[in-house]
């Protein structure tokens, strides 16, 4: 017994030290800020306001909206990216001559990333958009919103199609084949027997396009810069703005803490939720 | 027609469609490999059209500016070093948390995968204040150089690592693991003998996901990294991007020199997730 | 089970003793041991041989980091330039200077944003640079010298010679008929562009230079005591722009980019621009002269003009390298190879008394003249309060071209702008 408790250690301690030091304590100091009005700079004294700055965000319509706006975002973004990513998963993994660089070409727009693809994407929604008489997408609210989902699917995808790729090629061939012996078709062997068999990387895809959607920024930034008049603002430009332009440190630090509080319920509810499922199975 | 040769029709056809689409999908690529020939003037002309002349007069000034080899070099460090240990350390916790089963695992799973919810921008202020307390009062660089990258990308990687790993260690039959214990292998040897080959599927998922992540990352490195010698490739190529304009050709040239190791990279790696399962490796 | 918890427990203490580490020395970071050292007299320190140097103009990058290369050549001082994108300086400047990381030498723009970080800004005052300078360009704060200017920037009516007359358009209502015509002959009569200052900031600079005490009227509304919609400069202001909705490329469709494009191609008559956006052009063939001409808003006669950064000196850095710092500043404006270098390779307004540059663009050129005719008025925006353009003026202004907000409802949405920040 004794000995399994020091594996234990062997085995967790090192990473959750580091862990801690690098994200729980920076953390924990960020809640401590919340108590305070402060604006970020050390010389500055920070006032103690108890718990105003929590109070303050229900009475926020920006920040509210915001985060109404990503959830919505992230709800329609999570299904199209999963969906996309499982198709492409298994269309590349088929026998198609042209399966090895179409993988490579769907993986491409994640393998790029970051900004620039964003300012991309903003001069094909609004001046080519505008050239073949489409209009500025831009410009509109519902538009600009389905911009950024576009964009982040595009972009995402080939990110779950690895994941789904891992969780296909993982599923023996024997039982594949045997299904086949016994009669069933190409869809019937998806839905029952690999989709079921897919559950671990259904959690998987899920949890993680769930945490990257909800926490978007660059493509926020980069192709809609929260426009038309912060009508596609999501939560992440919102407290960016709030702690680095407005310089309300400790407000910004307590609607990030909200909102994490939120996000992470839900998150935690669904993980437990795919979880049991693949248990049963 | 026989059914052969029918198949095959279907097949090419197939093939066809999918190519088809796959160089729809890459037009905003297609833009930036194209653009990053053209002059201001031309891309405002046409941003869609090819460029006129072939010319890689902007691949050489932005390799110029950004000093390639020395942003090349930390860059590949940096991120190297950060997944052998991101590997490392989250494949030997998740196995430890999935196996044995009690309060603290789970505390410490659902800890690691709820903290991947907090956007970067909030822990940013107090992670540099943090780093640089520990500097100053232990000595231990931590900020601007490499191996403190490193630690810091650890700690932000240790999530989605654990997750991954541990979504997959279940698949792994304790059978195999009870036997070797009986052979009188400890946990340590057991595994790295039986466990850790199992997970090469995952461990290649981890890797590619990561060297993404790590070789392209410009905020976390931009907060630390401020020397010139320590300087990684996104943050060599920030100069092409002003607050009200970027030069574009320049920025869209170093962008897909950039992007080259990775593609390259990923390639080797993606024959790797055939071969691991092929091999049967896992059987569930 | 028991041994777990203690690990558990073990872990919990080693977060709140960690926790409560970080939490103990959480004031004192910028204000510990340099505070002692930084009493001294700088000029008594000897001077490092490096320093650090962190700037906002991305434009001048590559230039700069030649600057430095001659700089260790002739002077034998190391200069580590950090790198950022346009976006990012100020984060980063503020995450660096509150932690007592920052950079020895920076920039920032002087007004609201060297007034914020006034604790962390060493008094220049004593530079050789400083008395050479006029003291309308040295950034003060609290009766201390803290920034020296970059250059300056000038901006407003960006013409083509050969479609706009700048002496028949001199008020507002010349100015919209010019709109109205332009329109008529299928050119953009004036162009402004989707970006925080160029969509609003720089435009609505106009109607406040123009009062008769700008600071005091910015005062006034920012107190609530004078409204936009009571002003005549600001009614013309709401005026421009209704006419530029109807008449001009809508701002929203266009980025800074294609504003120049459009110019330089000779699609648009004006832009409101300034002498910046001269190195836009150059892969253009441009075939007309160009020149910066007033906005004529209640026959306005005058060009915004003012020092856009400045540099500035962090008075938390070691003493060796602060003097260096310095010794540097009075380096590139009293040393022939700094001369060279800002007028000729970083292309800049001469900003020291009694220097001329000789390779001013055509742009540059057309301010350096309105300052020698005293024809300029001030950047009242470097005073709005912070964060307000981006975060408020910018949306509103973006609403008002994409629906049919009429003027006043503009002033009256921009005017409470300007009264809750101050809230």
């Amino acid at each position: 017994m004794k000995a399994s408790k020091l594996w234990y250690a062997v085995f967790t301690l090192p990473l959750m030290l580091i862990f801690l030091s690098v994200v729980v304590i920076p953390f924990l100091i960020g809640i401590g800020y919340t108590f305070v009005s402060w604006d970020g700079m050390a010389k500055h004294a920070a006032e103690f306001v108890g718990i105003r700055n929590y109070i303050d965000v229900f009475s926020d319509d920006r920040f509210l909206q915001a985060e109404i706006r990503t959830v919505i975002f992230t709800i329609f973004s999570v299904v199209a990216i999963n969906l996309l990513g499982l198709t492409f998963a298994i269309i590349v993994t088929t026998n198609l001559r042209t399966r090895n660089i179409a993988r490579t070409m769907l993986l491409m727009p994640y393998l790029i990333g970051g900004l620039i693809l964003g300012y991309i994407w903003k001069s094909i929604f609004s001046e080519f958009f505008i050239s073949i008489n489409w209009g500025n997408w831009l410009t509109d609210a519902h538009k600009a919103m389905a911009a950024m989902i576009i964009v982040t699917c595009w972009q995402m995808a080939g990110y779950v199609m690895i994941i789904y790729i891992t969780g296909l090629m993982a599923i023996p061939d024997d039982v594949i084949e045997a299904a086949g012996v016994d009669g069933a078709g190409f869809l019937q062997t998806l839905f029952k027997i690999r989709f079921p068999l897919l559950m671990p990387s259904f959690t998987i895809s899920l949890f993680l396009t769930l945490s990257n959607c909800f926490k978007v920024y660059d493509v926020n930034l980069s192709l809609t810069g929260s426009g038309p008049g912060n009508q596609s603002e999501m939560f992440s430009m919102n407290i960016v703005s709030e702690i680095f332009s407005l310089n309300n440190f400790g407000y910004g630090q307590a609607k990030a803490i909200i909102f994490f509080a939120i996000v992470a319920c839900i998150t935690l509810v669904q993980v437990t939720i795919t979880r049991k499922r693949e248990v049963e199975l | 027609m026989t059914k052969d040769l029918k198949r095959k029709i279907a097949s090419i056809a197939a093939d066809l469609a999918l190519m088809v689409f796959c160089l729809l999908y890459l037009f905003p690529i297609y833009l930036i490999v194209t653009n990053s020939f053209k002059s201001r003037a031309e891309m405002y002309d046409n941003m869609v059209a090819l460029p006129k002349v072939l010319s890689f007069q902007y691949y050489a000034s932005a390799l110029e500016k950004v000093n390639f080899a020395v942003s090349f070099r930390n860059s590949l460090m940096l991120t190297v070093f950060s997944i052998l240990a991101i590997v490392i350390l989250t494949s030997m916790t998740a196995w430890m948390i999935t196996r044995q089963k009690n309060k603290l695992s789970t505390a410490i799973y659902n800890l690691l995968i709820a903290t991947m919810l907090i956007p970067f921008q909030t822990l940013m202020m107090p992670l540099m204040q943090e780093m640089s307390i520990i500097q100053r009062n232990t000595g231990i660089r931590m900020l601007d150089t490499i191996p403190g990258l490193i630690y810091m990308y650890i700690g932000f990687g240790a999530g989605m690592g654990v997750f991954l790993y541990s979504g997959f260690v279940n698949s792994i039959p304790v059978s195999l693991e009870e036997a070797a214990r009986i052979d009188g292998c400890n946990a340590w040897s057991t595994y790295w003998k039986i466990v850790f080959p199992n997970m090469k599927p995952t461990t290649v998922t981890v890797v590619i996901l990561d060297v993404i992540w790590i070789w392209n990352d410009y905020l976390l490195p931009s907060l630390t990294l401020k020397s010139k010698v320590n300087r990684t490739v996104p943050l060599a190529t920030a100069q092409f991007f002003g607050q009200y304009t970027i030069s574009w050709n320049e920025a869209m040239a170093a962008l897909v020199v950039t992007i080259i190791p990775v593609l390259i990279f990923y390639l080797a790696g993606q024959k790797y997730i055939v071969k691991g399962v092929a091999a049967g490796a896992v059987k569930g | 089970m028991k041994k777990l918890a203690k690990l558990g427990t073990a872990m919990l203490s080693v977060v709140t003793v960690a926790a409560m580490l970080a939490g103990c020395s959480k004031e004192a970071p910028a204000a510990d041991d340099n505070a002692a050292a930084n009493t001294q007299d700088a000029a008594e320190v000897a001077a490092a041989d490096k320093f650090v140097l962190f700037q906002s103009k991305t434009e001048i990058m590559g230039e700069l980091n030649k600057l430095a290369e001659a700089y260790k050549e002739e002077k034998g001082v190391e200069i580590e330039v950090w790198e950022t994108t346009g976006d990012s300086y100020f984060t980063d400047l503020k995450t660096n200077l509150s932690n007592g990381t920052g950079p020895a030498l920076f920039s920032l723009a002087p007004g609201s944003e060297s007034r914020e970080m006034a604790d962390y800004l060493e008094d220049i005052g004593s530079l050789e640079v400083a008395g050479k300078i006029s003291d309308k360009l040295l950034d003060t704060v609290d009766g201390k010298v803290v920034g020296i200017p970059y250059t300056v920037e000038g901006f407003g009516v960006v013409y083509n010679a050969d479609l706009y007359d700048p002496s028949k358009v001199t008020d507002t209502d010349a100015f919209i008929s010019f709109l109205q015509d332009q329109k008529a002959a299928g050119v953009n009569g004036f162009g402004l562009s989707q970006e925080d200052y160029f969509l609003i900031a720089h435009i609505l600079n106009t109607p406040f230079a123009v009062q008769a005490d700008p600071d005091q009227y910015l005062a006034d509304v920012l107190a609530g005591n004078a409204r936009f919609a009571d002003n005549d400069a600001f009614k013309d202001f709401a005026r421009v722009m209704e006419a530029i909705r109807d008449n001009c490329t809508n701002p929203m469709d266009i980025a800074y980019d294609g504003n120049c494009g459009d110019f330089a191609t000779g699609k648009s008559a004006a832009v409101h621009q300034g002498n910046w956006c001269y190195s836009m052009f150059a892969d253009y063939d441009v075939a007309f002269d160009m020149a910066i001409a007033p906005l004529p808003i209640q026959g306005n006669d005058k060009v915004s003009v003012s020092v856009p950064t400045s540099w500035y000196v962090n008075v938390d850095a070691d003493p060796a390298q602060k003097k260096a710092a310095m010794d540097f500043l009075d380096w590139l404006y009293g040393s022939e190879t700094g001369v060279d270098y800002l007028m000729n390779k970083f292309g800049f307004i001469p900003v020291v008394d009694g220097m001329k540059s000789e390779q001013l663009d055509p742009l540059s050129q057309s301010v350096a003249d309105t300052v020698a005719a005293g024809k300029t008025m001030p950047w009242v925006m470097s005073n709005w309060p912070a964060g307000l353009i981006t975060n408020e003026l910018a949306p509103i202004t973006a609403q008002f071209f994409t629906s049919d907000m009429t003027g006043d409802e503009l002033l009256d949405q921009l005017n409470d702008a300007f009264v809750n920040a101050a809230k």
